[in-house]
């Protein structure tokens, strides 16, 4: 089955960016983990995920986000997220989301912060 | 209540996307603003992933049902799944964990309830699991 899903991976400076275009769910959340875990991503000491304001996500995708969330957490990485609409960041709050991956209305701001 | 939409879909992840892009479609009709649409969205998502999980554990041979209906109130969505029903006690009641962390799971009823302005869930021995749930077209 194909996957709605689009991830790149980059690096700003010291900073290592994934994008994320589409569907956020339980079918793709491997395609986002693989690219969280490929070398240059998984040792990168910070992490920005750049989502598309039309991302659709539901909870089989933010249980693939705290996965990452809880990799980077053992691994001490700062994770960052920006690009998100408004009820997407609505909902990385209620669900706690945003104490492990705080999310950022610019790219200028999530990369400041780090 | 006057009914708008009945759909039938495949018990496969995914499928929840077909009734949302008919839900909102009726939702604008309606009136609804957009910052409630999107919870409507993530709402009705949230009622067909747990009818295809849970209620209908997967299995291809069985349906999803998705009825919307409305009146000058509010709008009223109905997910049916095969299953036995929803279990009170498995609901969890924290979705943090004891050092701070989100819990990986335990979501789709916490953002249903919150983002709906009110949500049931009924079983009918034999007939099946209803989650119902109604957004106010007054806020
Ligand atoms: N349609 C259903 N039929 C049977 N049980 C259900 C149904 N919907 C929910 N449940 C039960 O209620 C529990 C809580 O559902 P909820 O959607 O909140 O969390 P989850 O599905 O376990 O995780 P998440 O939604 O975050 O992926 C489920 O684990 C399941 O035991
Ligand atoms: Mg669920």
């Amino acid at each position: 089955m194909s996957k709605d899903i689009k991830v790149s991976t980059s690096h700003k400076g010291d900073i290592a960016v994934i994008s994320i275009q589409g569907d956020v769910t339980a079918v793709t959340g491997e395609v986002i983990g693989n690219a969280y875990g490929s070398n240059d991503i998984l040792n990168s000491p910070k992490i920005l995920l750049q989502f598309d304001k039309d991302c659709y996500i539901n909870s089989g995708g933010l249980a693939s986000l705290i996965d990452i969330a809880s990799e980077g957490r053992k691994k001490q990485q700062k994770i960052h997220a920006y690009g998100l609409s408004d009820h997407f960041q609505k909902i990385f709050h209620m669900v706690g989301l945003t104490r492990c991956i705080p999310i950022f209305t610019s790219e200028e701001a999530a990369m400041k912060d780090f | 209540m006057e009914q708008l939409l009945e759909l039938h879909l495949p018990n496969i992840l995914g499928a929840e996307k077909e009734a949302i892009k008919k839900a909102v479609i009726i939702a604008e009709k309606l009136g609804f603003a957009r910052d409630r649409i999107e919870d409507l969205k993530t709402a009705l998502a949230e009622a067909c992933i747990n009818a295809i999980e849970h209620g209908n554990k997967f299995d291809q041979n069985k349906k999803v049902r998705v009825t919307l209906a409305a009146n000058n109130k509010s709008l009223e969505v109905i997910v049916h799944d095969e299953g036995e029903g929803i279990d009170p006690k498995k609901i969890p009641t924290k979705r943090v964990r004891d050092d701070g962390f989100p819990c990986r799971r335990g979501y789709g009823v916490f953002l249903m309830s919150n983002l709906m302005n009110e949500f049931y869930f009924e079983k009918n021995p034999g007939k099946g699991n209803n989650v119902k749930m109604l957004m106010h077209l007054n806020g």
